[in-house]
């Protein structure tokens, strides 16, 4: 994967007007690029409040005390920067369908792992474009990361690493999560790429990064022939990333079943994001990476 | 319920394969999924449907079951018994006449005839055989003692009823054929009656089905149309009312096609009714006329064979006769006063005319000067020169004892006895003529066919004889015309369904080709056997065009009708006698097998058809699903207001 095919010129111009957005704004480190709900040192003026003793007497108005006879404080806007944490689900599962892996190439490149990474960089570069503290880590046995970092000079840095990450695996989703979330730094936006295929659930994971003070979006990433699998027959079905085997014999009813149970899924998914104030978007790998960014993703005001 | 072949019960085995295969089947094929995740839980969920899910999935294997055991059933070939009218050994007579055409026994009596004959032959025992004839014109045997009941239906449903009376007589000795040596033979009469009187005695037992139930039918009975000379043609038209009530009709009557009157009449039950037309217009050639019942008529009218007939007019032929004579009274006068002929007269110096051709050159006392016959019939008097048809043997005076040669038409009614004659000219080299009248010195009138033309001579100077005086010159001179008219092909213009016609073309002609009122073309070539044209079986106007080559050199036509009041008489009978014996309606008193076999292999491949369904249910894949999109845009972003630039 190269950086010309992650992003054409147009897309990156489009890319340039974005900006992550963080409701709950987290207190920077530093200062950074964007208006913070505390009052701060910034040139913008944001209040007046009474002079009280200890305040710092270069913030006095003083051509209101000349005018009151009252002393008053200027309130001025403060400006931070934000931590963003992408994190990227690198399990087996993510690596499907497994035909569709070589070719990066292909206008429908349905393959997960592929729009994944794309996805991900699409976020990285407006993270980074817009002056933010981002971290990129992909949650899998390999343990890839990258970050953290500042500034549009380590975009294409950010590009060749991402590019670098693999799936393969297993990956317990909550646990990943969890040990991100004791590990993980300062708190920001954290925004999670993943199939969701974990057995053993991923609702402590997104708690766990809840209560370390991160705002969470979830992006939902799902092939076609995972929502429609083109299955008949007799079959034993394969788990590419446990290798379990399931016997199951699909016809048309037994298809219908499977959908129903999809959209109950995406919908359990959904319903507890929405309970926890979590941001949530559920994509299919046949939409350009793009669109998600600039439609789903500004929708749920994660971008804008 | 009874079996032909218990046995093939065994085949019931083949559930066993089925069963096994069934089992076989589910070894399952390897298929690798990004994850079992969704799937284990899909799968927990059908549990809970677990028994109707279950039988879902042995659905395939009870259908299969199910199939065989239909088929398996179908080959021990079941039967139940029945009452039939006959058993052992059988014919049926279908009869097809004219009459089998009417329509009171829904949808016509051929249909419930073939219907009865159907009967039968479903509840034939495997030992049992029927022959079918087909009684018409020409007796038909369809079927000869088959057992096979999928061909015996075939042959009964294939034929058709016929348009004319049927030769019952042969038709009952052909079913008689089939008694030969046979234990249990009957003949199933299928018929609406109408058999002649005199019917042979047949062997075995004789049972009748009688066919239809009423017998109002009105039609034409007769129609020609009659030439007379010097006026206009008289048609007569017999209609003839078969029913038991009065029938309101209208007769209408066309001329080559065009309608040229209709006229309301009642005929009376069970009588005739005559018209005459004398008012005709002259000039045309078919006459068709037709029946059709009046809109207040409220009596049916079942058998629409008899409710038209044709007729072919043919108004006497005008032949172009040339008259070469340096002045006959006689001649002239005999010649203008013939019918049909039109006369012109040459004049000597001018010689023959060429730009013209005439159809009877009388050549008196005169020859063409480069002696050099025109090509045409010719009738040469007096001849004043030798030619290529005779050689001048001298002048005789022997004119006593006139002989009129007998038996020839060109001769009818000629007497010569009181003709006088002053001499006449000896010819030789007249082997090809017929002497017609001779005196002892040699022949008078002499007559053949030379070269392809008829030609007539007259070997003394009518004004040396007192011939023009005599009753014997005009009856001469009109006999010779007849014999010169030109032949015609058709010697007959009406004929009967099924009759024969002999053509007669004439001597040039090498091929017939007749064209029936359905289109059906036959060629007869000239030459090759006798010309005769039987296939006359439906009524209508025929036409029969000559050819020389590809030259058409005439086009006739001649009309086919019923005209047979024992077909048009449709009223059923129920009572016939044949032989000695009169036989009323058959009953059911013999039992039959009726076999299910057809109704349980068609009922196998129902339960196919739904297995294949079921099968291609379950295993069809969704058709793909179009490319999914993101959802719709927010109404903020659509296109042009997305671009709103960053605030910072």
């Amino acid at each position: 994967m190269t950086d010309d095919r992650l992003f054409d010129e147009k897309t990156l111009r489009k890319l340039e007007q974005l900006a992550l957005q963080a409701h709950q704004v987290r207190a920077g480190a530093i200062k950074g690029e964007r208006r913070s709900t505390r009052r701060g040192t910034s040139i913008e003026f944001a209040d007046y409040r009474n002079y009280s003793k200890g305040d710092d007497l270069r913030r006095v108005d003083w051509n209101i005390f000349a005018r009151l006879e009252r002393p008053f404080v200027k309130l001025l806007e403060e400006e931070e920067d934000l931590a963003v944490h992408l994190l990227l689900d690198a399990s087996a599962s993510m690596d499907w369908p497994r035909a569709a892996a070589g070719d990066l190439a292909a206008g429908e490149a349905a393959h997960k792992f592929t729009f994944a990474r794309r996805l991900l960089a699409g976020l990285a570069y407006i993270s980074l474009t817009g002056g933010d503290r981002l971290m990129i880590s992909a949650l899998g046995s390999r343990g890839q990361a990258w970050g953290p970092a500042r500034g549009r000079a380590r975009i294409l840095d950010m590009l060749n690493s991402v590019a670098a990450f693999a799936a393969s695996g297993e990956t317990d989703l909550n646990a990943a999560l969890r040990d991100y979330a004791l590990r993980g730094g300062r708190p920001g936006l954290c925004l999670l790429i993943s199939d969701f295929y974990s057995p053993s659930g991923y609702e402590e994971g997104l708690k766990a990064l809840q209560a370390r003070g991160h705002e969470i979006g979830v992006i939902h990433v799902l092939s076609p022939d995972e929502v429609n699998p083109p299955l008949t027959g007799d079959l034993r079905l394969v788990d590419v990333e446990t290798s379990a085997g399931q016997d199951v014999t699909v016809d048309a009813a037994m298809r219908d079943l499977y959908r129903r149970r999809l959209r109950a899924w995406q919908e359990e998914i959904s319903a507890f994001c929405r309970g926890h104030t979590i941001h949530y978007a559920s994509v299919e790998t046949s939409v350009p990476w793009e669109e998600v960014i600039l439609y789903q993703l500004r929708g749920l005001g994660v971008v804008r | 319920m009874s079996f032909l072949i218990p046995a093939a019960g065994l085949l019931g085995l083949l559930a066993v394969p089925i069963v096994l295969l069934y089992m076989l089947r589910l070894r399952r094929r390897e298929t690798e999924v990004s994850s079992t995740y969704l799937w284990s839980q899909v799968l927990r969920d059908h549990e809970a449907n677990a028994p109707w899910q279950r039988l879902r999935r042995s659905l395939l294997l009870l259908l299969q079951l199910l199939v065989v055991g239909l088929l398996v059933l179908a080959l021990m070939r079941p039967f139940i018994l029945t009452p039939t009218v006959t058993t052992g050994r059988t014919v049926i007579l279908l009869d097809a006449s004219a009459s089998m055409n009417a329509t009171d026994a829904l949808p016509s009596r051929w249909e419930a005839a073939q219907r009865e004959a159907l009967d039968i032959v479903d509840a034939l025992s495997p030992t049992d055989s029927v022959t079918v004839i087909r009684a018409a014109a020409v007796p038909e045997v369809l079927a000869s003692a088959s057992s096979d009941p999928a061909l015996l239906r075939s042959v009964i449903l294939d034929a058709e009823p016929s348009q004319g009376p049927a030769d019952w007589p042969a038709a009952l000795t052909l079913a008689a054929g089939g008694a030969a040596g046979a234990e249990n033979f009957s003949v199933v009469l299928i018929s609406d009656g109408g058999l002649p009187a005199n019917l042979p005695a047949i062997p075995g037992s004789l049972r009748y089905v009688p066919i239809g139930h009423s017998g109002e039918n009105a039609g034409i009975t007769a129609l020609s149309a009659r030439a007379r000379a010097g006026q206009p043609p008289q048609v007569f038209i017999e209609l003839t009312n078969f029913g038991d009530q009065d029938v309101e009709t209208i007769l209408s009557i066309k001329l080559d096609g065009e309608l040229d009157r209709a006229a309301r009449m009642t005929i009376p039950a069970r009588s005739a009714a005559v018209s005459f037309f004398t008012d005709l217009q002259t000039g045309f050639t078919t006459l068709e006329a037709g029946l059709t019942p009046a809109s207040t008529s409220r009596v049916p009218d079942y058998l629409a064979v008899d409710d038209t007939a044709w007729a072919v007019y043919n108004a006497p032929g005008a032949g172009r006769v040339l008259l070469m004579t340096p002045g006959n009274i006689y001649l002239r006068q005999a010649l203008t006063s013939l019918p049909d002929l039109e006369a012109y007269e040459g004049r000597l110096q001018d010689g023959l005319p060429t730009d013209q051709r005439f159809d009877l050159y009388v050549l008196d006392s005169w020859l063409p000067e480069d002696g050099v016959l025109p090509d045409g019939d010719l009738l040469i008097i007096n001849p004043p020169a030798d030619t290529d048809l005779f050689v001048r043997a001298g002048i005789s005076v022997a004119t006593g004892n006139p002989r009129v040669r007998r038996d020839d038409p060109r001769t009818q009614y000629l007497n010569f006895n009181n003709v006088n004659v002053l001499d006449f000219t000896v010819l030789e080299g007249v082997a090809w003529a017929e002497p017609l009248v001779t005196v002892d010195g040699g022949p008078l009138v002499l007559a053949g066919e030379e070269g392809g033309r008829q030609v007539a001579i007259i070997t003394f100077d009518l004004h040396d004889s007192d011939l023009p005086l005599q009753i014997a010159w005009p009856v001469l001179l009109a006999n010779l015309m007849q014999w010169y008219t030109p032949a015609r092909a058709v010697s007959q213009e009406a004929l009967p369904i099924g009759g024969t016609l002999a053509l007669t073309p004439s001597f040039e002609a090498d091929a017939v080709r007749v064209t029936r009122p359905d289109g059906r073309t036959t060629t007869l070539r000239v030459g090759e056997g006798p010309l005769i044209y039987a296939d006359t079986t439906l009524p209508g106007l025929y036409t029969v065009d000559t050819y020389a080559g590809a030259e058409l050199l005439q086009s006739e036509l001649f009309a086919v009708n019923l005209f047979d009041r024992a077909e048009s008489l449709i009223r059923p009978v129920g009572r016939l006698t044949i032989g000695a014996d009169e036989v009323g309606e058959a009953g059911r008193e013999e039992i039959g097998q009726r076999e299910l076999w057809v109704l349980l292999a068609l009922l196998a491949l129902a339960a196919l058809s739904v297995e294949w369904a079921v099968y291609w249910r379950r295993m069809r894949l969704p058709r793909p699903a179009a490319p999914a999109r993101a959802a719709p845009r927010p109404a903020a972003m659509r296109p042009g207001r997305w671009w709103a630039p960053r605030r910072r």
